[in-house]
């Protein structure tokens, strides 16, 4: 009561404060008036009574200023005051407060560039109207062990869920990755439409009509899609993203009602997107309608889970009743089809939540901002240290201070001013540097499409949290310096400093206990990261398992409409061979259904002569199509048998290959030749293969240290449409893209190739960022060694810098500079030892965290536990060995002199 | 004035200030007028400190303070007591009423005593 009475008043002096000073100066005037008035009744002259009255009262402005410093104005005046005296000492130490500034703003950069990523990726809002209010339904595998929880879902789910749910208003369904190409546009002349450059491939998304309602987000231009256009003979309309049309057609606005060719059937554009409209994680550059047929309603359509659900929540319903809901829903299609959807369940999540999950880079950021924060805390020590050793030197004027009246408060509240002034300046610089660094990094936050969609910048999200920060820290290295000094005695302190032997006790074990913790920390930031950096190159540098030099790669989809069968697929792959055979320096060609270094997918099988196991208890392996020369061209050693030949086609009996991986796991390292098995493939008839070969193994995923069984088809028993081309040449593939181009189109003229490049940038891209991942890390780290090692030389030489006087006593006494030394160098030792226990304690959870949130990582590094700590301690014996050499140099009768 | 006036003791002007104001609503010079009918003129008040600790009572809410009419038909300040400050009244009056024994005692003791 007392409390809010007395922050009442004092905003109301602050809110009204030349109102009070009129009330106050109209009450100091009714007294003197009132007074004079009783005076003049026993006689006296108007004026003379005044004057009397003027002077019993005694000084006005002194009476005012204490009315002001009674109702806690002075507050501010103090604030200012402290503000002042803050700046000018500052400025009366440039090197001391530029250190300090420069320290902070190195912490405080650091931290402000990692903050530019959380605000554009975590705290991102989706576009559209109350995405908190949309919900994203996702399938659960019980198989997987990784991001399980953000599988698609199926047609005939889909259908089902939509209807017979109450917590949803609408449910829409995308399909999200598919690829389209273009490949002409404009006005029709002729039935023709005019072709323009070559054809394109481009991100598309089949979406239901209603996917935009649900997401509340209305076009640029035009219009959506209207219900009855996700039916067969209606779905030719597009809608293009905002930046397709800027960049291919010219923000051309007559386009809409205009004519496009996808996939060589024409479509009629009827809306732009706008720019903003981005769900991250997806970058479709047109969307076209889902058309569900009644193919996608059988049994069989159940495997094939491609659909993202987009469904807005009824009024009042919360997302665990929808949760609630989809649970029971789930429940029901396992009963009623368990050979296919046992185990499967239903993710509920809200629209953010999903698209910060989706895209995983929370792990990432969170190591990136915990080591940062590591890094500003190390600073912070520095900085405290250094204010520290000098309010030690400070003590006097303190102590004449404290003497002359001023309150142990007000002193504590005059240090950590200036600690915030320095914290400040150190925000404002560290920003200065942040622009720089989000600079870099939104340079190189591009190794794909969908990190270089999102756009990272210095908004004020990243101002207002370096805002924070600063203020944070300029609590932690202002505060205990503060406390520690506002304890100054002032008897000892106003005493002939030199007569003092050594600092306080309590100021030394303050100054141990942060070198211990300072140790600790450093030793901790870069074991955690030296843990990293090892485990990341040790993927990087890794063998695969191929050669990846003078190979060109190209990607192509074969549209259902020119390739509807396998023998019509299997004809393009026999003439793109061809034609690319005929390419200048061209040594060996091959298709493949995956690159090496990327994920193929893994299908499960039998063995001949084992039990039918039931389908989710079959082993599987990871599986590839290739065409015959695909080995050579990767330069995959076989290691036993035969590698496919041309007559290994449509006609002949079926065979396979499998690496040594296979043998080993599935086989027991058994005779592999000659075994049969049979793939569970999806659109293919079972039928049972022989095993004809071995090759090496592969390196699957590049996050991956792990070798997986990997099984091989010939591409002309099982054509498939979607495919790789690979072309490795005496010449350098890069000069290649051209020729590459022309002999595809001399097969398909409207066939666009996708991701053309050659296979070093394939496994660049694969690496997915880690490159940037450690640099950053790498730098991190450099910055904390550097900045700890500063901040511990500083604080143990400062220590023994004012033990000189101690030494001088110690050799005036006849002890040896070999004891003195000794003496040192044990207490530098023991700070070092209980650091880096300490440290290493901390960091010894680190390898199974780090396994735990990095997918396939294996970190196996024991020596950073010693060769970490044993660099510290050379760190510390330095700081320690060198300004004790000096101080046992120094003459005692100088030393016992030394102030 | 008068010579035999003494001096306020540190720290008492405030429980002095809380009781004038106690017996009913007061402007400052009034405050002081009060005091000095109250104590019959043998205290002597120091008019310049006056405003300062009304200020300062008024922050600590043990009083309020609004502008009315005096006597004289202007306007003044007229400050009350407040349910705070009755009770800090309370026992600041118990406080010193012990005090004052202590030290009378203290004072009236005889060799004989000690």
């Amino acid at each position: 009561m007392r409390i809010w009475s007395q922050i009442q008043s004092w905003a109301r002096a602050m809110m009204r404060r030349s109102r009070m000073e009129r009330e106050m100066d109209a009450e100091l005037r009714f007294h003197v008036e009132a007074f004079a008035e009783d005076l003049m009744r026993s006689g006296v002259t108007r004026e003379e009574a005044l004057r009397r009255a003027r002077i019993e009262f005694g000084g006005v402005e002194r009476a005012k200023e204490e009315c002001r410093e009674a109702r806690g104005v002075s507050l501010f005046d103090g604030l200012k005051q402290d503000l002042l005296f803050a700046v000018r000492t500052l400025r009366k130490n440039p090197g001391f407060t530029a250190i300090a500034v420069l320290t902070l703003a190195l912490g405080i950069a650091v931290n402000a560039t990692m903050f530019s990523l959380v605000s554009a990726f975590l705290l991102r809002r989706p576009p559209g109207r109350e995405p908190n209010r949309v919900v994203v339904i996702s399938g659960i595998n019980p198989a997987q062990s990784f991001q399980s929880d953000l599988n698609g879902v199926s047609a005939p789910n889909y259908l089902a869920w939509r209807g017979a749910n109450h917590v949803f208003e609408e449910t829409a369904a995308a399909d999200e990755y598919r690829s389209v190409s273009l490949t002409a546009q404009g006005a029709e002349t002729n039935g023709q439409l005019t072709s323009t450059g070559r054809p394109e491939a481009l991100r598309a998304s089949a979406v239901s009509p209603n996917y935009f309602r649900v997401l509340g987000v209305s076009p640029q231009s035009g219009r959506t899609f209207a219900e009855g256009e996700d039916q067969a003979g209606h779905e030719h309309v597009t809608i293009l993203s905002h930046e397709l049309w800027e960049r291919r057609f010219g923000s051309d606005v007559s386009l809409i009602g205009g004519t496009i060719r996808l996939n060589r059937e024409n479509y009629t554009v009827i809306g732009v997107m706008p720019a903003n409209f981005r769900l991250m994680g997806f970058v479709p550059q047109l969307w076209t309608p889902l058309v569900l047929k009644a193919g996608d309603q059988t049994e069989a359509a159940r495997k094939d889970r491609s659909l993202t659900l987009y469904a807005r929540l009824k009024p009042g319903v919360t997302v665990e009743q929808a949760r609630a809901e989809m649970v029971t829903l789930g429940h029901r299609a396992e009963e009623g089809f368990p050979a296919i959807e046992k185990g499967w369940g239903i993710g509920v999540r809200t629209l953010p939540d999903f698209l910060i999950q989706n895209f995983g880079v929370r792990t990432g950021i969170a190591v990136m901002m915990t080591t940062v924060g590591f890094v500003l805390m190390i600073a912070c020590a520095n900085v405290a240290g250094l204010l520290l050793a000098r309010a030690a030197g400070r003590r006097k004027e303190l102590a004449i201070r404290i003497s002359l009246g001023a309150g142990r408060l007000r002193i504590v509240r005059q240090l950590l001013t200036e600690g915030m002034v320095i914290a400040l300046l150190g925000g404002g610089v560290g920003l200065l540097l942040s622009y720089w660094g989000i600079n870099f990094v939104r340079a190189n936050m591009n190794f794909n499409d969908y990190v270089a969609a999102i756009p990272i910048s210095l908004d004020w999200k990243v101002v207002f949290f370096a805002l924070a920060i600063s203020v944070a820290s300029a609590v932690l290295c202002g505060l205990i310096p503060a406390l520690n000094a506002s304890r100054t005695d002032i008897n000892t302190s106003l005493k002939d400093e030199s007569r003092a032997v050594s600092a306080s006790r309590s100021q030394s074990r303050l100054r141990t206990v942060m070198v211990t913790g300072e140790i600790a920390l450093a030793l901790f930031l870069l074991v955690g990261s030296g843990l990293l950096i090892r485990g990341l190159s040790a993927i990087h540098h890794q063998n695969m398992g191929f050669r990846p030099d003078h190979l060109l790669t190209a990607s192509v989809t074969l549209d259902n409409a020119q390739y509807k069968d396998a023998t019509q697929q299997a004809a393009f792959v026999r003439n793109v061979l061809l034609r690319l055979q005929q390419v200048p320096t061209a040594e060996v060609v091959a298709v493949t259904s995956d690159l090496p270094a990327t994920g193929p997918g893994k299908v499960t099988f039998l063995m001949k002569g084992q039990a039918e196991l039931p389908a989710n208890q079959r082993p599987n392996s990871l599986d590839l199509v290739i065409t015959p020369e695909f080995f050579r061209a990767a330069g995959i050693p076989l290691l036993r048998g035969r590698v496919f030949t041309e007559r290994d086609n449509a006609s002949g009996p079926r065979v396979v290959l499998v690496n040594q991986e296979f043998v080993h796991r599935h086989l027991q390292n058994q005779e592999p030749l000659g075994k049969q098995i049979r793939l569970d493939v999806s659109g293919a008839n079972p039928e049972w293969s022989e095993i004809v070969g071995v090759v090496g193994n592969t390196k699957s995923y590049s996050e991956s240290t792990r070798e997986e069984p990997q099984v091989y088809e010939a591409m002309f028993q099982r054509p498939i449409p979607s495919f790789s081309l690979m072309l490795l040449a005496s010449s350098d593939p890069n000069d290649l893209a051209g020729a590459m181009r022309n002999a595809v189109a001399q097969v398909d003229a409207e066939l666009p190739l996708i991701n053309m490049m050659s296979m070093p940038a394939v496994i660049e891209r694969q690496a997915n960022g880690d490159p940037l991942f450690l640099r950053l890390l790498g730098s991190f780290a450099l910055l904390a060694l550097i900045l700890a090692a500063i901040g511990i030389y500083g604080l143990v030489a400062y220590s023994v810098g004012q033990r000189t006087h101690e030494i001088g006593i110690r050799m005036a006494l006849g002890a040896g500079k070999s004891d003195v030394l000794g003496m040192v160098l044990r207490q530098g030792l023991k700070m070092t030892a209980i650091g880096a226990v300490l440290g290493v304690l901390l960091a010894l959870p680190l390898p199974k965290l780090f396994e735990a949130i990095f997918y396939d990582l294996h970190i196996q590094e024991p020596a950073l536990y010693i060769i970490v700590p044993a660099a510290m301690a050379v760190v510390t014996m330095l700081a320690t060995y060198i300004p004790a050499q000096r101080a046992i140099r120094v003459d005692p009768i100088v030393a016992l002199r030394y102030e | 004035m008068d010579k035999k006036q003494m001096e306020l003791l540190q720290g008492t002007l405030d429980m002095l200030i809380l009781k004038a104001v106690s017996l009913g609503p007061l402007h400052g010079y009034g405050v002081l007028l009060r005091i000095q009918q109250i104590s019959k003129d043998r205290l002597e008040i120091q008019q310049g400190s006056l405003y300062p600790a009304l200020y300062r009572l008024e922050h600590q809410g043990w009083i309020t303070s609004e502008w009315g009419e005096s006597e004289n038909k202007r306007k003044a300040k007229y400050y009350r007591l407040t349910a705070a400050g009755k009770r800090k009244l309370q026992t600041e009056a118990e406080k010193w009423n012990r005090m004052a024994d202590v030290i009378a005692g203290i004072l009236q003791s005889t060799p004989e005593e000690v």
